[in-house]
Formats: structure tokens, C-alpha cells, sequence
């Protein structure tokens, strides 16, 4: 049973109409693995998720699930998954605590009702409040519970820190680690580069319903652009700043402020910054299509 | 299974009551007023100078002094209209009620297979109608002392029956189509104009005859209203109750088969059968 893969697709193709979402996809993850799937918006993530539950049907493909076919056994697939889709909708006059006890009882009520507590606790969720009163972070918090609480062999989550606070994204970091200790595996889709760096075994890219690498969450690094603002105290030279590798200039204003453009590693701008007298520094991320259009420069998405 | 069942019947616990209350007072007042309009001898002259064309609406009118006639016309025979919109409603929103807001796609991924969903919920829509059409039987129990329509409780629900058959069957036809149609609202919508169109076809049969020999085709023709007090028509039943079971068997085919949707996906399309899956 071990050497089985958590998640085995091959060439999975689905379109919607015309459109095609997937174009080959291929993924393949070990048991005990954290896995990232990392792509821009409409780049297939959530359309890999819902071939592998059952909840659409591809035109082509291979799927198997710790080698069962979710189309033939979507029962045992489920008993063994806890998913969180990417937009969590529940039922709006509940209260948490009785969202939590119908999902607990379509699991036949096999959930250690403590456990649930425990994660309640950890995610700071109050019970007693209507899901309709709940923020969309208390609610995304719910939809993790929800697909915790019965500690699955594998956990899907599309997104699974949307809408949380940085601090709570740190806890639910802290609750995936846990889980691949406790020998679960997590196999989970973001469009934060940052994110799957931190988390992640090994990440697979999509785009345009491509895999068009899969990566080690070290190589991501070299995928972050920065839009960088420095403002200078008095006016400066920045021709050496200019010079430090990985740097653009985008624009100065007198020698007084600049606005570089940062590839990768922030380590040598960082250093070569030391030397100015800098009175602020304003730092943004690219989006991700960004990322990956300037990080792929010169490669073609579309023939992949 | 049981949990959607369970879930079911506490979401529809306000169409109960609401509807429950509103036709079990209907039917109380009506079952009270039986025993003034015996004695209002002009009452039948009244009606028969009534126009054709309204006439037509209640062919029970000429019974109107007999219990069954006059429980024909003054409830079953519009109950099909008035309980339907509770019917159809619920029908076309059992399940893609929730898939339209996107609760589906995460109840779908719990290990209840997509038979058992459907079944729980079916089951949860039936008790649902059945505990509405009890409540409002208790409007006319409850006064047959006093009313003077001589029926025991047996005779008084007889009529439900026939109606709670037919309810079924609009909702089970409106359960069908939002299978097929976008929205929960036009699958409902479809079917309750189907039901007034039914409607209106058994009056206007009664004035053009012609139109008749598109009536005997329809679900109401085999509707046997307030005349089932003196016996229930089995064999109107059953084939009414076949028909619903054929659209629950094509529902349920339709919604193992179907590619649950979130937001913006699907539309005036047939679902993905599964025929055209290749495999390597």
C-alpha cells in the first residue's frame, strides 16, 4: 500500500464547451507529501481538484486516488479526503456549531467530537455565531475545520488561507505540518508564491491548463519580482544600485527616490542599499501572471 | 441518507408550518361552513345561474349539497393549484437549490454517494408534502362533528391521497427539469405554468370539446379530486404514481451523471453522460 501514490493523473484533459481548462495535465504525489499546485487565476487549478472528488468528469484522462478511481469509488475516496474548495459557501442561518455537527453526521458520525473542539480552539472559531454573521476568514476557518476534523489520509484544499489574517495563516501552516506528521498527505492550490515556498514539498505549476514545471520550492525564489520604492534622505548617486544584479530601474525623482524592479534574491540589494542614507522603503509583489510571464520570458505558454 | 433526510425536513420545517397552518384554517372554515349552506335552498338555483364559462371550473358544482361534491368544489379542486406552488417550488430546489449557491460542491465530496443524497432528500421532500396534506386534513377532522358532513376521519383523508399523488408528480417533474434547465427557478417556473395550463385545460375542455382529447392526456384528467370520499380510484392512483416514479428514476439518472457546478458554469446544455469519457 505504501508504494502507492497518494494522487496518480495522467494526460487529464477537460474542457467546458469550447474552452479548454486542462490539456494534459499530469501530477503524480507521494503519501506523506505536501504538495503545492501553484498557478494564476483560471490557470485550472480548482477544475484538477474537481476531476480528482468527482465532481466533474473529464473528457480524457487518468485518475486514481491512493489507486481507487474516484469515478467508480467516490465512497472510499471520500471517507479518506477532507477537502476545502476554493469558494466555501455553507448554509447561511446556522450556527457553527451546527454546521460542524451536519457535517460531522454525513461522516456518520464517526469524528471525535473533541478533535473538532481542538481545531475550533486553534483556529480561535466561536460556535455559537450564525454562519451568516461570520467574516470570510471565520468562515474559511469553518470550511478547514470541516476538512480536518475526521484527520484524512489526504487533505485537498483549494486555497486554503484565503481570506485569513497573516497570523492565521501561520497556524494553518502550523496544522498542515501536523498533518503530514500525523502521516497524512496535503496536496493544496495557491497563487502565492510565498506561500508554496513555505509549505510545500515539491509544487507543480499550472497554466493555461498546462503542468509546465514542476519545481522545488527553493527554485520559487527566483520566480518573485518586487516593485521596489526607496526614499533617500538627501539626493544620491544610484548608478551603483543600478549595477547590483537582478535590479531595474523603473524611475527617480532627483536622486531622492527611486523605483527599482527586483528579481529574485533581495540580499544584495539589500546590502547594496545599506550604504545610502534611506529614510523609506516600500516593497510589492508581483502578481503571479506577472511572475511568470517575466520568469518564462522568452518561453512560449502556450506551446508549454 | 438519514442525515439529508433529517436535513431536509428542517429546512423545509417553514414551508410546513406556513403552509400547514394557512390550509388547515382554510379547511376548517370550509368544513364549518357546510352545514349553513344546507340549509340555503336558493343556493343551487344561485350557482346554476352562474356563467357556463365559471361553471366549467367546478364539475362538481351540481353535487354541491353532497359532501363529496361540495369538498370538490370548495378545496380539492383548486388545492392541486394552491398546494402545487409549495410542490413545484420545492421540487426544483431540492437539489440544485444548493448547488446554485455553491453548497453542493463540498456536501458532494463527504462519503454519502450520490444515490444516498438523492434519496435522503427525495425522502425528506415526500414526508415534507405528506406532513402539509395531514395538517391540513386536521382542518376538516377536527370540526366533522359539528359540520354535518357525516364523514368519519377514513373518508375525510380519502381525497388527500389522490391530491398528494398528483403533488408529487408536479414535483417530481419539476425535480426532472432542473436537472436539465439552468436554474432552479425556471425548473419550477416550467413546471407550475405546466400545472395552470393543466389547469385551465380541465375547465376549458368542459366548454370546447375539442379540447378534450388533449385533457385526457393530461395529469389532471386521472385527479380524482373530492369524489374519492365514496371511494378511491386505485387504478388512477397508480398510473399517476408511475408516472412520478419514471421522473424520479430520469432525475435520479441525471444527477449520478452530472458535473456538479459552481458559479458560472453549465447552462442550456445536456449533462455530461459519461458516454464521450475516453481513458488511456
Amino acid at each position: 500500500m505504501d508504494n502507492i501514490k497518494a494522487i496518480d493523473i495522467r494526460q487529464l484533459h477537460k474542457s467546458y464547451g469550447r474552452v479548454p481548462a486542462l490539456q494534459g495535465v499530469d501530477i503524480d504525489v507521494d503519501q506523506g507529501e505536501i504538495f503545492g499546485f501553484l498557478g494564476p487565476n483560471g490557470a485550472g487549478k480548482t477544475t484538477t481538484i474537481r476531476c480528482m472528488l468527482d465532481m466533474i468528469r473529464p473528457q480524457s484522462g487518468f485518475i486514481r486516488i491512493f489507486g481507487f478511481d474516484p469515478r467508480l469509488d467516490p465512497n472510499i475516496l471520500h471517507t479518506k479526503v477532507g477537502y476545502l474548495p476554493g469558494e466555501l459557501n455553507l448554509e447561511a442561518n446556522r450556527k457553527v456549531r451546527n454546521t460542524l455537527r451536519y457535517f460531522v453526521e454525513l461522516r456518520g458520525n464517526s469524528v471525535d467530537w473533541d478533535y473538532v473542539l481542538y481545531l475550533v480552539d486553534r483556529l480561535e472559531l466561536d460556535l455559537e455565531t450564525p454562519v451568516k454573521n461570520l467574516s470570510k476568514g471565520n468562515k474559511q476557518k469553518v470550511g478547514l475545520v470541516q476538512a480536518m476534523m475526521h484527520k484524512p489520509e489526504l487533505l485537498i484544499m483549494d486555497e486554503p488561507t484565503s481570506g485569513l489574517d497573516p497570523l492565521m495563516q501561520q497556524e494553518v501552516y502550523r496544522l498542515l505540518r501536523q498533518a503530514k506528521t500525523e502521516g497524512s498527505t496535503v496536496f493544496f492550490s495557491s497563487h502565492v508564491i510565498n506561500e508554496v515556498e513555505t509549505l510545500a514539498d515539491r509544487v507543480a505549476i499550472i497554466s493555461k491548463g498546462k503542468i509546465i514545471e514542476e519545481a522545488e520550492p527553493g527554485e520559487l525564489i527566483n520566480m518573485e519580482v518586487r516593485r521596489m520604492q526607496v526614499r533617500f534622505r538627501e539626493p544620491v548617486d544610484i548608478k551603483p544600485l543600478t549595477q547590483v544584479a537582478g535590479v531595474e530601474l523603473q524611475s527617480q525623482n532627483g536622486g531622492k527616490q527611486v523605483t527599482l524592479r527586483v528579481e529574485g534574491d533581495l540580499d544584495a540589494v539589500i546590502k547594496a542599499l545599506a550604504r545610502y542614507p534611506v529614510s523609506d522603503m516600500d516593497l510589492q509583489r508581483q502578481s503571479l501572471e506577472q511572475a511568470f510571464l517575466t520568469y518564462y520570458q522568452g518561453v512560449s505558454l502556450e506551446g508549454g | 441518507m438519514f442525515t439529508e433526510f433529517k436535513h431536509t425536513l428542517r429546512r423545509l420545517r417553514g414551508s410546513i408550518i406556513g403552509w400547514g397552518i394557512g390550509i388547515f384554517s382554510y379547511g376548517l372554515l370550509m368544513a364549518s361552513f357546510y352545514s349553513a349552506m344546507q340549509g340555503m335552498e336558493d343556493f343551487t338555483e344561485l350557482l346554476e345561474n352562474y356563467p357556463q364559462e365559471m361553471l366549467a371550473f367546478f364539475p362538481s358544482i351540481s353535487e354541491i349539497m353532497t359532501p363529496q361534491g361540495y369538498m370538490d368544489t370548495y378545496y380539492f379542486a383548486y388545492m392541486t393549484l394552491i398546494i402545487g406552488i409549495f410542490s413545484v417550488a420545492a421540487g426544483g430546489n431540492l437539489l440544485v437549490a444548493d448547488e446554485e449557491k455553491g453548497i453542493l460542491d463540498l456536501l458532494i465530496a463527504y462519503p454519502v454517494n450520490r444515490s444516498g443524497f438523492f434519496l435522503g432528500r427525495l425522502a425528506g421532500y415526500l414526508v415534507a408534502t405528506a406532513v402539509i396534506l395531514i395538517i391540513s386534513w386536521l382542518g376538516w377532522l377536527i370540526p366533522s362533528g359539528s359540520s354535518g358532513l357525516g364523514l368519519d376521519a377514513v373518508q375525510l383523508l380519502k381525497p388527500f391521497l389522490p391530491l398528494y399523488v398528483i403533488l408529487v408528480l408536479f414535483g417530481m417533474f419539476a425535480l426532472f427539469l432542473s436537472m436539465l434547465l439552468p436554474s432552479a427557478r425556471s425548473a419550477a417556473g416550467l413546471s407550475g405554468a405546466m400545472l395552470v395550463i393543466n389547469f385551465l385545460l380541465v375547465g376549458l375542455s368542459n366548454i370546447n370539446p375539442e379540447l378534450q382529447e388533449i385533457y385526457v392526456l393530461t395529469p389532471l384528467y386521472f385527479y380524482q379530486g373530492g369524489s374519492a370520499v365514496v371511494g378511491v380510484d386505485w387504478v388512477s392512483i397508480l398510473f399517476l404514481s408511475d408516472l412520478a416514479m419514471i421522473l424520479v428514476l430520469l432525475a435520479w439518472w441525471l444527477f449520478t451523471r452530472r458535473e456538479i457546478r459552481v458559479g458560472g458554469e453549465g447552462g442550456w446544455k445536456l449533462p455530461n453522460l459519461g458516454f464521450n469519457i475516453r481513458r488511456i
